[in-house]
């Protein structure tokens, strides 16, 4: 379980996010959804470990992140939206580096660069500098090194932005796949149709706090009319 | 014109960062570790008073003579030798490998124009090297002959404009140089290894150059009728090795006529070169880089993954990690490696030339084999800080830090990995310093060994203090690799530590040598390393944790 409680953080006199707090059942897919600047990436920077919040508790399988930050990481798989990533280093350097950090073997890290580099179809550039990626490759491969590690709790930010349709696709199995095997995977998207399709439940946040969660059918029963999950968000997110 | 301003503008912004200084100075937090950097950086001013005292006694000495005027020439080739070294270096990574160049290229912009901002920026780089070297020359020169006002307003005009033939001298040669090697994909280890030969033939030319104007001194009676008649005769034979430092110092040793003529042709050569530099640039600058800044994706043949997937201990996994990102760097190649190699070359190339002046020295190794083992101690020692690889360790991350933060790595390993990747490169300047001292007096097995082990223990509390003031204040808004080693601050709050803790040694030294025996200073400074290390790292420990959780 993932639990998030009374979370704040603020930047001066803003608060990005204020005050939130969410619980993600293992086996769940959950959208994290919300306008540009609404405190999605703060939220999941704070779940990661790389914002302190203010105020708040962050507790995975119980254990609190900012408390027990090795037990908690090695539990979590992290995607940036934009991944920086090491340009000199070749994508093979990078995954066997990523794996020694995990702690992962010699036969595990095998399978599984195999299996998902050829998924995401980088096997052949794998001996290449990153530098040479194009951005959607370079993502490809931090979602091969964000999977070696058979994390607990798979978090993403805007995973849909850069890959291939094909790519695309294979990432949902992915996550579908995840969920049935019981971990949790938690990710913010602007695209509601994936969100639609592909979530247990879904969190709305505007201006840093929570304005809904629940299941489709909740939030479909709440709003006015059987609405699409576009005019939900954009009913809650307007400006009053 | 508009354009050239505008381009040195936006180059000076990305060089200097004052943007994101000032934001950063608006953090309260931030500016108390600055003020504690302010203080670490004042700590180099006993040193280098120290120094200027000393200068004070040669140019009496000079003056003596009635040579005062070679004392002045002596800062302003010293200057000029030293914006030369540099010079090379500083091109090679802004002309040829700084990543502005990307966006730069594709624009509608002359070669000239280019080159023209970047040397600008590059002039400023160099008075903050050129500075402390020239100003105490003309100062105490101007002071002990009494000059006038026309003095100092010459000497104003020769400071300013002191880098620009050195600096039009260096990007020349790099022009020329990266023209001829743009060749291939593994150029830039090309590059960067005939760099390291190239930097260490010019020293070498300079040297047997200078040897030759020394030699051309006639000795005994004759040199003292020729000092005594001519007051400029050192200066002339100097002047020999390279022309304008003699123009300069001829323009302020006689503020008359002679002396405007001389800062005339001064400045004209100066002014002609800069329009030489501009020829050539626009001849030949895109032909060295254009091929430089793409990276060419082969068509490499899937490897067997089981031979490249390797189970390594975290902090070994990575200490290979730095090396990696040091070697495929030619910034970082090029200051850190480049560094340990180039340094201990340096100081060994005027004893293996058998420069007369150097016999003391090549004496007193032989006599004294002791003295050598402390000093080479010593040398290695200082080299860990100048390496940078402590004081950078984490501002190299850059935008990458994110990915050491979110993932499961203890704070040991962190440190660890990235003392070891200094102590690689370490062991290679002790390797390059060995084999020079070797080839001048063979030394024994022994002492190699002492050398070799203190010399590794020492390296690691100065890397380690090299550590604190980076994780302290790291600098990871960069997008140019230049700035994470060359143009951080920390690199020179590092040095200012790292020097008072070496005079703290030398002066235990220096009292010890003659009332104990060698072997137990070897044990004191072996417990002092030791000890350190320990204290460090535990401070480290502390602080990266803090600070990969502080961090935003």
């Amino acid at each position: 379980m993932l639990k998030l409680n009374n979370l704040t953080k603020s930047y001066g006199r803003i608060k990005a996010v204020n005050n939130i707090n969410l619980e993600v059942r293992p086996g769940e897919i959950f959208g994290f959804l919300g306008p540009n600047g609404a405190g999605k990436t703060t939220t999941i920077k704070m779940i990661v470990g790389l914002l302190k919040p203010d105020e708040g508790m962050i507790t995975l399988a119980g254990i609190d992140i900012w408390q027990e930050p090795l037990k908690a990481k090695s539990m979590i798989s992290y995607v940036p939206d934009n991944p920086a990533v090491y340009d000199k280093l070749k994508g093979i350097e990078f995954l066997n580096f990523i794996a020694d950090m995990y702690g992962i073997s010699k036969e595990e890290r095998l399978r599984k660069i195999d299996y998902f580099s050829k998924l995401f179809n980088i096997e052949h550039a794998l001996e290449n500098l990153i530098s040479s990626y194009s951005h959607g490759m370079k993502q490809k491969l931090v979602l091969t090194s964000a999977l070696i590690n058979d994390p607990k709790l798979f978090i993403l930010d805007e995973p849909m932005v850069g890959l291939d349709p094909k790519s695309s696709f294979n990432l949902k199995e992915i996550m579908r796949q995840m969920c049935d095997e019981g971990k949790i995977v938690f990710f913010s998207t602007h695209v509601m149709e994936v969100a639609e399709r592909l979530c247990d439940r879904i969190a709305i946040i505007n201006k840093g706090q929570i304005v809904t969660v629940g299941t489709m059918e909740e939030l479909r029963s709440s709003a006015k009319d059987e609405e699409t999950l576009e005019k939900i968000f954009l009913e809650l997110t307007e400006d009053e | 014109m508009n354009k050239l301003l505008a381009l040195v503008k936006v180059d000076f912004k990305n060089t200097y960062g004052f943007n994101s200084l000032i934001q950063s100075l608006k953090n309260r937090r931030n500016i108390w570790i600055t003020l504690v950097m302010v203080l670490a950086i004042l700590s180099l001013i006993p040193s280098y008073f120290m120094l200027v005292m000393g200068l004070v006694n040669l140019a009496d000495a000079f003056f003596q003579i009635g040579q005062g005027s070679y004392f002045l020439q002596m800062g302003i080739f010293g200057s000029q030798a030293l914006v030369f070294a540099l010079g090379i270096l500083y091109v090679l990574s802004k002309y040829y490998f700084a990543s502005d160049l990307n966006q730069l290229v594709p624009l509608p912009i002359k070669p000239s124009y280019i080159i023209g901002s970047k040397f600008i920026t590059l002039m400023f780089s160099e008075y903050l090297t050129s500075f402390p070297v020239l100003l105490p020359f003309i100062i105490i020169y101007g002071l002990k002959a009494s000059k006038g006002v026309a003095y100092w307003v010459y000497s104003l005009i020769v400071i300013l404009t002191m880098p620009i033939i050195p600096l039009v001298l260096a990007s020349l040669l790099v022009m020329v140089f990266m023209k001829y090697t743009n060749l291939g994909d593994k150029k830039d280890l090309i590059r960067i290894i005939s760099s390291i030969f190239f930097i260490v033939f010019i020293i070498w030319l300079q040297l047997t150059i200078q040897q030759l104007a020394m030699k051309s001194i006639e000795l005994g009676d004759a040199l003292f009728l020729n000092l005594a008649k001519d007051s400029l005769y050192l200066v002339k034979r100097l002047g020999i090795v390279f022309p304008p430092s003699m123009w300069a110092t001829l323009a302020l040793a006689n503020t008359n006529v002679s002396g405007l003529l001389y800062l005339v042709l001064f400045l004209g050569i100066s002014f002609v070169s800069i329009g030489l530099m501009i020829y050539l640039a626009e001849r030949i600058f895109f032909d060295g880089l254009i091929g430089n800044i793409e990276v060419v994706a082969k068509e490499r043949k899937a490897r067997d993954l089981t031979r490249s997937v390797a189970v390594m201990k975290p902090y070994l996994a990575i200490a290979k990690k730095e090396l990696l990102m040091l070697v495929k760097t030619p910034v970082y190649l090029l200051n850190s490696i480049g560094g340990v190699i180039i340094v201990p070359i340096i100081l060994v190339m005027p004893i293996l030339m058998g420069d007369e002046s150097m016999d003391t020295i090549t004496s007193l190794i032989s006599d004294y084999p002791h003295f050598v083992n402390l000093i080479t101690i010593g040398i290695i020692v200082v080299l860990a800080m100048v390496n940078s690889i402590g004081p950078t360790t984490f501002s190299r991350e850059g935008k990458n830090l994110w990915i050491q933060r979110v993932l499961p790595i203890r704070a040991r390993d962190q440190v660890l990995g990235r003392v070891l990747s200094s102590l690689a490169v370490q062991l290679l300047g002790i390797l390059v310093l060995i084999s020079a001292i070797y080839i001048i007096n063979r030394i024994k097995a022994a002492d190699i060994l002492i050398i070799t082990s203190l010399g590794l223990v020492g390296s690691i509390p100065m890397t380690q203090l090299g550590m604190v003031v980076d994780i302290a204040r790291p600098m990871l808004d960069w997008d140019n690799p230049q700035r994470a080693m060359k143009q951080n601050f920390n690199v020179l709050v590092a040095l200012g530590l790292g020097a008072l803790f070496m005079m703290g040694l030398f002066f235990l030294v220096k009292n010890l040598i003659y009332k104990i025996d060698l072997i137990y200073i070897y044990l004191i400074l072996f417990t002092i390393f030791i000890t350190l290390a320990i204290i460090l790292q535990g401070i480290l420990e502390k602080m990266v944790e803090r600070q990969f959780m502080e961090l935003e």
